[in-house]
């Protein structure tokens, strides 16, 4: 119970009437290092917005465990294709955003925002493209400035959807490796969303395994990729 | 030059003028990025429909303006975040609807037609002062919203998933962010009318982001075109003897196409 960071019980979760995921059980325990995987259209994101509080469950409960007495940080990295190439941003501009949470309203970020949020351009090997406009780095790059915008919130939760989207197999284990870094450099514990087995097989230590009938199975990773489990995830998209 | 500011109206117009492009412009990167450049156009149609709706009932028609252009906003507020139907049909309709509507009103009203569309369109050279302060009041109000709000306007534009994960409250700020639109495009449609309005709620915005790295000089530069492009117009219409508003929208319209044209050769 100690070490438990969000517990989800009997969580049901859709929008309007129509329900994506029933009856979750499941807890994430600190310095867990898990990946949610699942078909297309399985509810993934549906399952990460609930932990952001994004979506209100249609039942059950998402309940945060505060660390310190101190309500729980959860740090989002949003899918990149999703942001708008239009904005004129560098990457240090991308990665203070992850301050505005701790900046009041009508606020404008002050100099140590931006030396916190350069720190963390520094924690993911970005420092020197601080002033490099985001939308001319990399898919790689950007999914690193990204994070550390996620970082710059000081986060004891890190959400990634799909962060390894879009790349080759040398980008992904580079991003991947990162993340692992970063989880034994403070003991963040990281959840991330993918479709990629490959991700979940080399780097996850535990394995959400969505099912196309709407349920959550989690266990360590041996144990959710045997192949029985990988074909109850996956068989029914055929049906 | 200084002939020019010798001739009160004249010095009118050109504070008039400086005015709106020192309200306008900065709001035009926003107006770009948010894809919601033909709002400004519709909103225009829908004022002048609530103005000529005022005209013929014979009630205040700026107050009537205000409303209806930040209830316009207001909506499009909320049907950016509609799933079902792309902004630009709404947009399409509101237009097409506002200006049959100004038309069919129009007709049936009890002034003369010249004087409706002089209180429909605005005329820059005709600002009165009282409205010269009421656009200093709206504009000073909205720059400062703009200023201080700056973190929640872009977060909120630009990754609202991010912005609700971090318990900023997006809806709210995009309806500040369209109520403060709305008074400042009905304040400048009143006054200058709604062509320049419209062009300095796109121009300067358009023609900064060919070419600014920054996000922050995009504003800066954004609102010097606004304000050169102005003065520029109003010097030029007095000393070549052209209708100013239509001036200046031509200046603007070059200094985006020169923008344009430097981004495309650039590559970017």
């Amino acid at each position: 119970m100690a070490n438990e960071l969000v517990s989800v019980r009997g969580v049901t979760l859709g929008y309007g009437s129509r329900v994506i995921l029933k009856n979750l059980n499941f807890t994430i325990e600190r310095s867990d290092f898990m990946g949610v995987m699942g078909p297309n259209g399985s509810g993934k994101t549906t399952l990460l917005k609930a932990l952001l509080g994004l979506l209100t469950p249609i039942g059950g409960t998402i309940e945060m465990t505060p660390h310190n007495g101190v309500p729980l940080r959860v740090g989002y990295v949003t899918q990149r294709e999703r942001l708008d190439s239009h904005f004129p941003l560098s990457a240090l501009e991308v990665a203070v955003m992850g301050r505005f949470g701790m900046i009041g309203a009508m606020r404008r970020p002050r100099s140590e925002d931006y030396a916190i949020a350069r720190g963390c351009l520094r924690r993911v090997g970005m420092e020197p493209r601080a002033a490099l406009p985001y939308r001319e780095l990399s898919g790689g790059q950007q999914q690193r400035v990204l994070i550390a915008r996620a970082l710059a919130g000081e986060p004891d939760l890190l959400l990634l959807d799909e962060p390894t989207n879009g790349m080759d197999l040398e980008a992904e284990r580079a991003i991947m490796e990162l993340l692992l870094d970063l989880q034994s450099e403070k003991s963040t514990t990281i959840v991330f969303v993918t479709h990629l087995l490959s991700a979940i097989e080399h780097f996850a230590r535990r394995v959400a395994l969505i099912t196309r009938d709407g349920t959550v199975v989690i266990g360590a990773k041996e144990e959710m990729l045997a192949p029985d489990n990988i074909a109850r995830a996956y068989a029914a998209q055929e049906s | 030059m200084m002939e020019l500011l010798t001739v009160p109206f004249m010095r009118h117009t050109l504070i008039a003028g400086i005015l709106v492009a020192l309200g306008l412009a900065p709001l035009s990167v926003y107006v770009v990025l948010r894809r919601i450049v033909f709002v400004g156009a519709a909103v225009a149609e829908i004022s002048s429909a609530g103005v000529a709706l005022a005209v013929l009932f014979q009630i205040e028609p700026f107050a009537v303006a205000l409303v209806l252009t930040v209830l316009t906003f207001l909506g499009f507020s909320r049907a950016a975040d509609s799933p079902r139907l792309p902004l630009e049909a709404l947009i399409g309709m509101l237009y097409a609807g506002g200006s049959a509507a100004a038309v069919l009103l129009i007709v049936k009203a009890p002034r003369g037609e010249g004087e409706i569309l002089n209180v429909l369109f605005g005329n820059i050279l005709t600002v009165p002062v009282p409205l010269l302060w009421a656009m200093v009041a709206t504009f000073a109000i909205v720059g400062a919203l703009q200023y201080f709000a700056s973190k929640e306007f872009l977060i909120s534009a630009y990754d609202p998933d991010m912005a609700r994960a971090l318990g900023i409250n997006v809806n709210l700020w995009n309806t500040i962010f369209y109520v403060a639109l709305g008074f400042a495009v009905a304040i400048a449609i009143r006054g200058v009318g709604a062509l320049l309005t419209f062009t300095l709620l796109v121009a300067p915005g358009a023609a900064a982001l060919c070419f600014v790295r920054g996000l922050g000089s995009a504003f800066v530069v954004a609102t010097a075109m606004g304000l050169i492009a102005t003065v520029a117009g109003v010097f030029a219409s007095y000393w070549l003897d052209f209708p100013t508003g239509p001036a200046i929208v031509a200046i603007l319209a070059a200094i985006f196409a020169l923008s344009y044209g430097y981004a495309a050769i650039r590559g970017s």
